[in-house]
């Protein structure tokens, strides 16, 4: 579903993505774990074109998407991302923030696009805050509109990172179970979280980065409990303390 | 803190609104008519004494419709270049920002009567010469006084798009939108509602700062006044007081005019209030 070859991305003179290669097959979670600065959130956003790489080849479902004659917006359109900080339009409400895709992109008409709208509220269990502007909402509740919000495009796939770290503890359950309903119904994920429980629950696989590099690769079991790399065991170590 | 707030439907929101720009309106009116009883009898003149309107009446109503005549040119024409100068800052024609620069920093720096009297003094001989007459150096002045608001104005709308944190962009590009889709729906109306206020204060700045035009010979209602307050100085048999009257009359008139302005903004405002935009940015 998802390819990535070699990617390569500089930002000035920092090295930032040195030749990262991945696959992520239909239906399936992969989760990334890595120390701050090893450059998930920049892997991530050259896949759905947010960032332009600087080489390397970003394949979906079989087609090279980053060239010159693919508009990335095309790309953005089949990939939903969600953000740590959620970036709820500020300025519309639940409803609208989850609609406003649908209709400025596809050109769905409005009340279609509100009938689907509420129904993936309610598919995360917010039916009863479609009103509510993002103010009015909890950290828990905003990312789970920023998940409706994405899922309404109809995606392909959907990005995660780290969606729960700005979350007060008590918001995250809601998020995480809202992620593994959507996995279990067969989305594509790749999802850059240090939840471990999540990440054991619902990956099959699990890619550890540090410094650019893809260092590991392998099953929860594996990354959580036997990791070959030093590096993967130290960092390991620190998450699960 | 998962506040539950009861959105209001839109009509009763409007009723709400439209009743408090009216009781702001009726308390306003009060509290001038108070300050101008007070002024009357501590200067002792009366504002409505009739055989001064008798004299003063047309200069007065003729100042008024000159003044809003200036005004309908200058604040409109002033939020476009304002707005334009403001955009093309944030945007992607760099090129452009530096000369932009220089202009905002030119007519931030520079009193505007000194501007309005260069604008009125030079402009018209920059014009062939069938075109050159009085009234074009008034139109050149009130022109660059909307250019000198633009520039303040510039940097509101400025700040303003850049008060909408990146991340509502990325969001917007994240969900497919063109660059120019995702300003205009998701960037902008964050923008424009962040500007309202301070463009509220800089209208009020501008429609004082139409005063000035009375010295290159625009002559609206500050001028106008001028003018007839140097006649009734120099009429024997007139009162001293009437100066007053004259006085008090026209800040009404220019205190009226921003309020309405203002008020008009500070409406629409609430009118487009989102709970929490401001907090957000911040
Ligand atoms: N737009 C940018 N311009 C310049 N440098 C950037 C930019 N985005 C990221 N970087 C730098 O690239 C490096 C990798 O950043 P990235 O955000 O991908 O890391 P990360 O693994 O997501 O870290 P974190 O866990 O802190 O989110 C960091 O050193 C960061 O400072
Ligand atoms: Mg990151």
């Amino acid at each position: 579903m998802i390819r990535v070859e070699e990617l390569e991305k500089h930002f000035g003179a920092l090295h930032v993505l040195k030749g990262v290669s991945l696959e992520v097959q239909k239906g399936e979670v992969l989760v990334i774990i890595g120390p701050s600065g090893s450059g998930k959130s920049t892997l991530l956003r050259c896949i759905n074109l947010l960032i332009e790489p600087d080489s390397g080849r970003v394949f979906l479902d079989g087609t090279q998407v980053n060239r010159r004659d693919i508009r990335p917006e095309w790309v953005r359109q089949q990939v939903g991302m969600v953000f740590q900080s959620f970036n709820l339009f500020a300025h519309l409400t639940a409803l609208q923030n989850v609609t406003l895709g649908p209709i400025r992109v596809l050109g769905t008409d409005p009340t279609t696009a509100g009938a689907q709208g509420r129904k993936l509220l309610a598919r995360v269990g917010l039916a009863d805050k479609a009103d509510a502007y993002p103010a009015q909402l909890s950290g828990g509740q905003q990312q789970r509109v920023a998940i409706a919000r994405a899922l309404a495009m109809n995606p392909k796939a959907m990005l995660f990172d780290e969606p729960t770290s700005a979350l007060d503890p008590e918001y995250i359950r809601e998020v995480l179970d809202a992620m593994a309903a959507l996995a279990r119904d067969g989305m594509t994920m790749i999802v850059v979280t240090h939840e471990m429980g999540f990440a054991s629950e619902v990956a099959k696989r699990i890619l550890f980065m540090d410094a650019g590099r893809i260092i590991e690769e392998g099953s929860p079991e594996e990354i959580f409990h036997s990791p070959k790399q030093e590096r993967t065991r130290m960092f390991v170590g620190k998450i699960l303390r | 803190m998962a506040t539950t707030v009861a959105v209001p439907t839109r009509s009763s929101a409007l009723r709400v609104r439209v009743s408090k720009t009216a009781i702001r309106g009726a308390e306003m009116a009060v509290g001038t008519i108070l300050v101008i009883l007070i002024l009357q009898t501590v200067l002792r003149f009366n504002l409505l004494d009739e055989d001064l309107w008798k004299l003063y009446l047309p200069s007065f109503l003729d100042g008024i419709v000159l003044s809003l005549r200036y005004l309908g040119i200058i604040l409109p024409l002033s939020v476009v270049i304002g707005f334009t100068i403001g955009w093309a800052r944030i945007s992607r024609f760099r090129t452009l920002s530096w000369p932009l620069s220089v202009f905002v920093d030119f007519f931030r720096g520079v009193p505007p009567i000194i501007v309005v009297i260069f604008a009125a003094v030079l402009g018209p001989s920059l014009l062939p010469a069938r075109f050159q007459s009085q009234d074009i150096g008034i139109i050149i002045a009130a022109l660059t006084l909307a250019m000198h608001s633009g520039a303040y104005q510039s940097e509101i709308f400025r700040a303003g798009f850049m008060s909408v944190p990146r991340g509502q962009l990325e969001a917007a590009q994240s969900l497919g939108m063109t660059n120019g889709a995702a300003m205009r729906f998701v960037v902008l109306p964050q923008a424009l509602r962040l500007s309202i206020p301070p463009l509220a204060n800089e209208f009020a700045v501008v429609i004082k700062d139409t005063s000035l035009l009375a010295i290159v010979g625009g002559f609206e209602l500050f001028g106008s006044s001028f003018i007839f307050e140097q006649q009734i100085l120099f009429s024997p048999g007139n009162q001293l007081s009437w100066i007053f009257v004259v006085w008090t009359a026209v800040a009404l008139v220019y205190f009226v005019m921003t309020f309405a302005v203002t008020e008009l903004l500070n409406a629409i405002d609430r009118r487009y209030h989102v709970k929490g935009l401001e907090a957000v940015t911040v």
